[in-house]
């Protein structure tokens, strides 16, 4: 019996179309000057105007039908998270929408929220952040005290604050983990339940926290007695630890997961054209066979959530292996270019390694830290 | 792409149960009745194409034996390998245990399971080459594995049977890492097997070793390491599958990947044993000596990173881009 369950997936002529188009886009669009080429792009580069060029040529909003949604595969709306990975395009402001919380709305939305919402995300034009870390509730989740309270005429009061919510500044809807009941004795997992928050609501404020690098895209978000309507909530009353985990589950296997830093090996690979020696060249052969091994594993996966399966521990250790294998690219590409004298760095390879590293610390935080990860390994193993 | 319920993985599975018992597997009886039973159930044919005499298996479902029988202490990967090259080279099957080798046809070259191999295929430039063991003068080398190689001088010995091809090397060293990749993913995932059974039932402090986080998550890193193994020998075996002249690039990345991943995997294993897992009456052994060979036979992942990364060096940007997503390599 295989032990996971990773399928293998044969090449398709189709989707290698989509991404001859998908590449020609985004090469224009590079020399047009509209973006410089940045690791880490889907969380830190935000460009509106750009999203809308994404939403505009289909490319957002691909796995849902109707409201806006284009009914494509998963596997295709892979091509085209994977080259814009690729590109460290600025994606950042669409991405965790598309991504996380446009599902999400398809499944439990209202009909409202979906013709208002959906459409708009689709276009590239509405943003959402994830409201999940509290100040005393980190990898430990099911400590959230942020509350919504039940009012006599149905809608929600809520009150309390969120932690490292990227993009929250720029976003129109947030979607928070909160409680709407307390919990069952020792059971922290019942009672508690998805929001709908729209950011402009009275009572929402939102303060950036600026990160090593310099760059201030995640934010604290406080919510003083806001009021919510009553379909604010999203899914199940109390049954919000299962969706979170299910969400969570969907989200760690992406190419997200271990392309972050890809841009500061090919910028390297350009950089040492004709002048690799036999160490750069074992590197870039290592790092090569690792990464062609993840896009397997994660692809595989996106192959399984296309058919309505979705593997927590196979997307955990996608996660695992694929973030040590971002924060590895990163160390490996330093050691190519000591093939070269500093002096001899062009400005864009010295600008995207250096932010490549800034932005290491996060890769094997966010989504779940790697010990989270190793935890969910262990248990499918049996050992705990 | 490993099939391990095909009706051969299935057969494979049974032979394993009843004739690997601890004292084949630990070499103190012979294994002639876990050979004769893969005879009698042709599984040595399996890869082969009917017409040549085979069955005309699926790789999947060869891979799925392969897996089955892990570790085997008989030559039968080497076998199939044995027998697919002459069926390559339009030759008559092995009728019995074979091994390969491949390189100059009067050039020295190390032959696995050398020592029950009856017949060795060599391939030298094309030319497939069918050697008795007995007229190659051969000498055991010193190894990691409890499998015994052996070297041999091939300019010493005159072949039974040969015939040249226009078949490349490249397809060649294809068929052989591929299968010994999988070979590897196999030992590597029976490794981690043993190891949560033993975290699971050995206690200190009053409480099984499973139950500290230290030992969950090396075991946990281990995994990773064995899915990312089983994930590199399925893609190179669906690869070969599709194209044997096309598959070398993704059976290169296969054995870096696996070699590269032995390390971190086997350190784990042996350190959450703690001593037992260093003594030669107990069963980890049979794991971890094989994977510190394999590794480096046939070309260790530095060896074959530096092929790859010279590769990746003499084209372009777009080349590392279209190999990690495809694995299709420019002409």
């Amino acid at each position: 019996m295989n032990r996971f369950n990773f399928p293998t997936i044969k090449p398709d002529p189709a989707l290698e179309e989509l991404r001859s188009e998908v590449q020609e886009f985004l090469i224009s669009e590079k020399e047009a000057g509209n973006f410089q080429s940045e690791p880490e792009c889907w969380m830190s580069s935000s460009d509106p105007e750009f999203s809308r060029k994404m939403g505009a040529r289909g490319w957002i909003g691909m796995n849902w039908k109707g409201y806006g949604g284009h009914n494509r595969s998963a596997l295709e709306r892979y091509i085209v998270t994977e080259e814009t990975l690729r590109f460290g395009a600025p994606v950042g402001a669409h991405w965790i929408a598309d991504r996380q919380h446009a599902p999400m709305l398809v499944e439990h939305g209202t009909e409202e929220q979906k013709e208002d919402i959906l459409p708009r995300i689709a276009a590239g034009e509405y943003y959402f952040a994830i409201g999940l870390s509290e100040a005393g509730a980190g990898s430990d989740l099911a400590a959230v005290k942020t509350k919504a309270e039940k009012l006599p005429d149905g809608r929600w009061k809520l009150n309390g604050q969120k932690i490292w919510s990227s993009g929250a500044q720029h976003a129109h809807y947030m979607v928070s983990l909160v409680r709407t009941s307390p919990p069952d004795g020792r059971n922290r997992h019942v009672g508690l339940s998805q929001v709908l928050i729209d950011m402009s609501a009275e009572g929402v404020s939102v303060k950036p926290i600026t990160d090593l690098a310099g760059d201030a895209h995640f934010n604290e978000v406080t919510y003083d007695d806001v009021i919510l309507p009553a379909d604010a909530l999203l899914g199940e009353e109390g049954g919000g630890w299962k969706q979170v985990t299910n969400e969570l589950a969907m989200e760690r296997s992406g190419p997200e997961r271990f392309l972050s830093s890809y841009v500061t090996l090919e910028q390297a690979v350009i950089e040492l054209q004709g002048k690799m020696g036999s160490n750069a060249k074992a590197r870039l052969g290592l790092i090569y066979a690792n990464l062609r091994t993840l896009r397997g594993m994660s692809f595989g996966i996106a192959n399984l959530l296309e058919q309505g399966i979705s593997p927590e521990t196979e997307a955990a250790l996608v996660k695992d292996l694929g973030n040590t294998l971002e924060n590895k690219v990163t160390q490996n590409v330093r050691a190519m270019l000591s093939e070269l004298p500093m002096s001899e760095l062009s400005d864009t390879m010295k600008r995207i390694i250096n932010i490549g590293v800034l932005r290491s610390p996060p890769n094997t935080l966010r989504g779940g830290t790697t010990e989270v990860m190793r935890g969910i390994t262990a248990r499918q193993l049996g050992l705990r | 792409m490993i099939d391990t319920e095909s009706l051969i993985a299935q057969s494979a599975a049974k032979i394993h149960e009843r004739h690997g018992g601890r004292d084949v597997l630990h070499g103190e009886s012979a294994p002639t009745a876990y050979w004769d039973a893969i005879i009698e159930n042709g599984l040595h044919l399996a890869w082969a194409s009917e017409e040549a005499g085979g069955f005309g298996a699926e790789l999947s479902e060869v891979a799925g034996a392969i897996w089955n029988m892990t570790p085997a202490p008989v030559p039968f990967v080497e076998t199939l390998i044995a027998n697919k090259l002459l069926e390559l080279g339009g030759l008559d099957l092995a009728e019995g245990t074979a091994s390969v080798a491949i390189g100059a046809a009067d050039g020295k070259h190390i032959i696995p399971f050398a020592d029950m191999a009856e017949d060795v295929v060599l391939f030298a430039d094309g030319l497939i080459a069918q050697y008795k063991s007995k007229d190659l003068e051969l000498h055991s080398i010193d190894s990691l594995s409890p499998d015994t190689d052996g070297i041999a001088d091939f300019s010493k010995a005159n072949p039974i049977n040969n015939m040249q091809t226009n078949i490349s090397r490249f397809s060649i060293e294809a068929i052989i890492l591929t299968l010994r990749c999988v070979q590897m993913a196999a030992v590597m995932d029976g490794a981690l097997s043993l190891s949560i059974d033993h975290v699971s039932a050995r206690e200190q402090f009053g409480r099984p070793l499973s139950k500290f986080q230290a030992i969950q998550h090396q075991l946990a890193e281990a995994a990773s390491q064995v899915a990312a193994a089983n994930m590199a020998a399925s893609q190179a075996c669906a690869a070969l599958s599709q194209d044997i002249e096309s598959a070398w690039h993704e059976a290169v990345i296969a054995k870096v990947q696996i070699s590269d991943s032995v390390e971190g995997a086997t350190s784990a294993f042996q350190q959450v044993h703690g001593a037992i897992g260093y003594t030669m009456e107990y069963d980890l052994h049979h794991y971890t000596r094989r994977l510190w060979t394999w590794r480096d036979s046939l070309g260790n992942e530095h060896l074959w990173a530096k092929k790859l990364g010279d590769d990746l060096a003499s084209k372009d940007k777009d080349q590392l881009w279209q190999g990690v997503t495809t694995g299709a390599w420019q002409a």
